[in-house]
């Protein structure tokens, strides 16, 4: 039980220990820490992430994020698209929940255009984004067990969000990255059977969130693994920017939603819940709340969905052409093409300009917010009065909430990092734009 | 796999090649690679509707190393094109290489300084599944298509790599 | 905040309604410009669909933004972003047939990268933008990380894409572009990039927007 030779902290010596005598070899090299990278092809670090981790042992020292491995350079394309094409570019960020990417877009060009969206335009694109945020919030939570190792949490969080995904298929066309929410309103009207689809989701959807619920919130190990991890004050919170779940369980009930409202979110009855203790289960006792705020939201709007017409009247913005469905499917109603082809060369002059060229927005600059499933999204627009963009800049909360992980994960374990990131839910597409 | 580049090509060893590709087609371990929007739907495709577990790909491997499969979801920036090409090399033969998604494929509609435009710039691609992103169906049938590209393989397809 | 009632599980109240804070009075545009105006004089400034924006220089700028977060109480630093407009003559063409608007020329002598910083109050609930304007081939603009820590990304951002320098930022290095990248890819001189998609038969012809930049990057 004794040291055979001195022990040295210079590299190539050997330290022969037999365990007792682990204080007098740890006195030798305590300055050294170890730096372990983790990522960016890593299973639980949603995504490309690269976490270069400074460790003492199994504590975290310093976590410096790297991010700019999913850089598409999305903000620059879109400045040679159209402004209705934006749309498309814009909704590929944060790819979890688009619709909220799509709906800050089209905020900031109708705000620049200075229209008002028709009152069922500005309902449906409630009732969807709400639908997109719990299943925005079912994807965290089953890649959270996931990476936790609840794999049942996984399988039911996805079986639970396809339901979402019929939805907005039969709306939009497509499961993800639909590009629905257009400059002036919606791309087409919701089919017939949208209310009663809508019905049987809000059905279904309160027990499978009670199922996860029953599966995690008073699971001993789930709580061992998520409460104390990960404290953000809410003064921190304000100074690192994050917004959101997070500044939500830090106690500070800000949500855009109430405090800035768009869309029509001022006719809806719904609470912001929060939690003091600033923690990852805080935060997830926080979306949880969200998600059955989210149903109550829906409700609301689908019992008060007004009637009219989708898209602004305004025939210099409003997308030409009307759908019809043919003998062939879905195209441009017969009636409309004959009108441009055979009575009217304005009208066909009109659509042919803003089919190829798209409409002009006056010049100036905005800033317009939603609150997204992350936090605060943004989008900062300029136009220079022609046809595309002049520059498009998305504030996306995962960027701004990356730099807070270095400062929750300090003092705690590797495996406490995965956590930390994970009740930060970010979305790579975002942060990386 | 030494022996088999010792063997020759040739009608005798048709049943063991039939054997050898059934066993590596049925239970195809895929590696995540995934990068953006094509992941959200590559997990979908192993989730409960459409599950992938039914061809034998349940476990998608976290390293490279045990992996068989690398289905590449999502748009290659030029930053991580280095990290991919370095995933595949740490895959141990034989292995295949599905580009999910047109932004893998192609580059998709992002023609820009930022990506790649198509991952077979970096790796060798075994098939291309078109889409953005495209449905778990469809990822399925590329899959599908792989597996019988694979029973289809003799057995210098894969010992000439290096 | 300094409410200081408990707040566990707390669902509802106390949350700021439209036009209202949770703690202190919420300011409207023609309060804010007057608060600026006192402390700063002649401070130049547009309000543009119902959005305040103020003018600084360089050296004010972070006096302008400490006065924002003490006295305004705006405490959040939503976004700080970029644009740049380059030197020289541009035609703004607004398809005159169906706007009616005339086309015309902007011409600038000097290029400059604006920064705009959105400064928030979340418990006032109001929100403003300061912006601030730097010569493009000499940009540089002092580090607000020293007033609000979620600076850091943002003007590490906007230095990689614009290459504006931020004095006194702890850690300026590129964030989103590989580190041996050269160029700042949002800049308008920067071209967009990508490969050409070429048909058979068919004779290339850049793009309209990089006819001048072809011979620049080649």
């Amino acid at each position: 039980m004794s040291v055979s030779h001195e022990p040295t902290a210079e590299p190539g010596n050997e330290l022969w220990v037999d365990g007792a005598d682990w204080e007098t070899v740890t006195d030798a090299i305590e300055d050294d820490t170890l730096t372990v990278n983790m990522g960016p092809q890593h299973p639980s670090t949603h995504g490309v992430l690269r976490l270069v981790l400074e460790l003492d042992g199994e504590t975290v020292l310093k976590v410096t994020p790297i991010v700019g491995y999913l850089h598409t350079g999305i903000e620059k394309n879109a400045e040679y698209r159209t402004w209705v094409q934006g749309s498309t570019f814009v909704t590929r960020m944060d790819y979890v929940a688009p619709l909220f990417n799509e709906w800050v877009y089209c905020m900031g060009v109708e705000r620049l255009l200075d229209i008002e969206v028709p009152e069922r335009a500005q309902a449906v694109r409630v009732i969807m984004s709400e639908f997109n945020r719990i299943s925005s919030h079912l994807v965290w939570l089953a890649t959270g067990g996931m990476e936790l190792g609840a794999t049942t949490v996984m399988t039911n969080g996805f079986g639970a969000r396809e339901h979402i995904l019929d939805l907005f298929e039969s709306q939009s066309g497509l499961r993800m990255n639909h590009a629905y929410f257009r400059p002036g309103g919606l791309a087409q009207d919701v089919t017939d059977d949208f209310v009663e689809r809508c019905e049987s989701l809000l059905e279904y959807l309160p027990k499978k969130i009670q199922e996860l619920e029953d599966l995690l919130t008073k699971n001993a190990i789930f709580q061992d693994r998520f409460i104390g991890i990960g404290v953000l004050t809410a003064e921190d919170a304000l100074g690192f920017g994050v917004t959101g779940p997070l500044l939500r369980a830090a106690g500070v009930p800000h949500d855009l939603r109430k405090s800035q409202p768009y869309s029509g979110y001022e006719q809806y009855e719904f609470d912001v819940p929060t939690e003091t203790a600033g923690d990852s289960y805080a935060r997830y006792l926080v979306r949880v709340a969200e998600m059955y705020e989210s149903l109550r939201i829906i409700r609301q709007a689908l019992d008060t969905l007004p009637g009219g017409d989708v898209m602004v009247a305004d025939k210099k913005i409003r997308w030409p052409s009307q759908q019809a469905l043919g003998p062939d499917g879905i195209g441009n109603d017969p009636d409309y093409i004959r009108h441009i082809m055979g009575e009217s060369m304005e009208s066909l002059i009109n659509h042919f300009k803003l089919v190829t060229q798209g409409f002009t927005v006056p010049a100036g600059q905005v800033y317009t917010a939603v609150e997204s499933p992350r936090g605060e999204l943004g989008c900062a627009l300029t136009s220079n009065g022609t046809n595309k963009p002049y520059r498009v800049h998305v504030r996306d909360p995962s960027f701004v909430g990356l730099q807070a992980v270095d400062h929750q994960s300090r003092g705690h374990g590797i495996s406490d990092v995965i956590v930390v990131v994970a009740s930060l839910d970010p979305i790579m597409g975002g942060v990386d734009r | 796999m030494g022996l088999e580049s010792k063997l020759p090509n040739g009608i005798l060893l048709t049943n063991l090649e039939k054997f050898v590709n059934y066993g590596r087609s049925t239970s195809m371990w895929p590696a995540t690679f995934g990068l953006a929007c094509c992941a959200i739907e590559m997990m979908a495709a192993g989730g409960p509707r459409h599950d992938l577990a039914r061809f034998g790909m349940e476990v998608f491997r976290a390293s490279p190393r045990q992996a068989d499969l690398m289905i590449v979801a999502g748009r290659l920036s030029n930053k991580m094109a280095p990290v991919l090409r370095r995933i595949y090399d740490q895959m141990s033969d034989p292995k295949w290489v599905i580009s999910m998604g047109v932004c893998a494929t192609s580059g998709g509609m992002f023609n820009n300084y930022a990506l790649v435009q198509g991952v077979d710039h970096v790796v060798p691609v075994d098939m291309y599944v078109p889409g953005c992103p495209p449905r778990p169906e469809m990822l399925m049938d590329g899959i599908l298509k792989l597996h019988a590209k694979v029973r289809g393989e003799e057995f210098a397809d894969k010992t000439a790599r290096s | 905040m300094s409410d200081n009632t408990p707040l566990s599980g707390r669902v509802g109240t106390d949350v700021p309604a439209p036009g209202h804070g949770t703690d202190g009075e919420s300011l409207t545009i023609e309060q804010l410009r007057e608060q600026l105006t006192g402390r700063f004089g002649d401070l130049d400034h547009d309000v543009h669909r119902g959005e305040l924006t103020a003018f600084v220089a360089p050296e004010q700028l972070l006096d302008v933004l400490a006065f924002c977060r003490d006295e305004l109480s705006c405490e959040l630093l939503s976004d700080l972003s970029a644009v740049h407009w380059p030197a020289g003559d541009h035609v703004i063409e607004r398809q005159v047939s169906t706007t009616g608007w005339p086309e015309y020329r902007v011409s600038r002598d000097q290029g400059v990268i604006e920064v705009s910083y959105i400064v928030r109050s979340v418990r006032r609930n109001h929100v403003l933008r300061v912006s601030v304007a730097t010569p493009d081939d000499a940009a540089s603009l002092p580090s607000a990380t020293s007033l609000y820590p979620t600076a850091n990304f943002h003007e590490r951002e906007v230095y990689d894409l614009f290459g504006v320098e931020f004095t006194g930022h702890p850690n300026l290095i590129r964030i989103l572009m590989p580190d041996d990248w050269l160029g700042h890819p949002q800049r308008k001189d920067y071209p967009l990039g990508g490969v050409d998609v070429e048909y058979v038969g068919d004779k290339f012809i850049p793009p309209p927007h990089e006819r001048n930049l072809r011979e620049v990057v080649e």
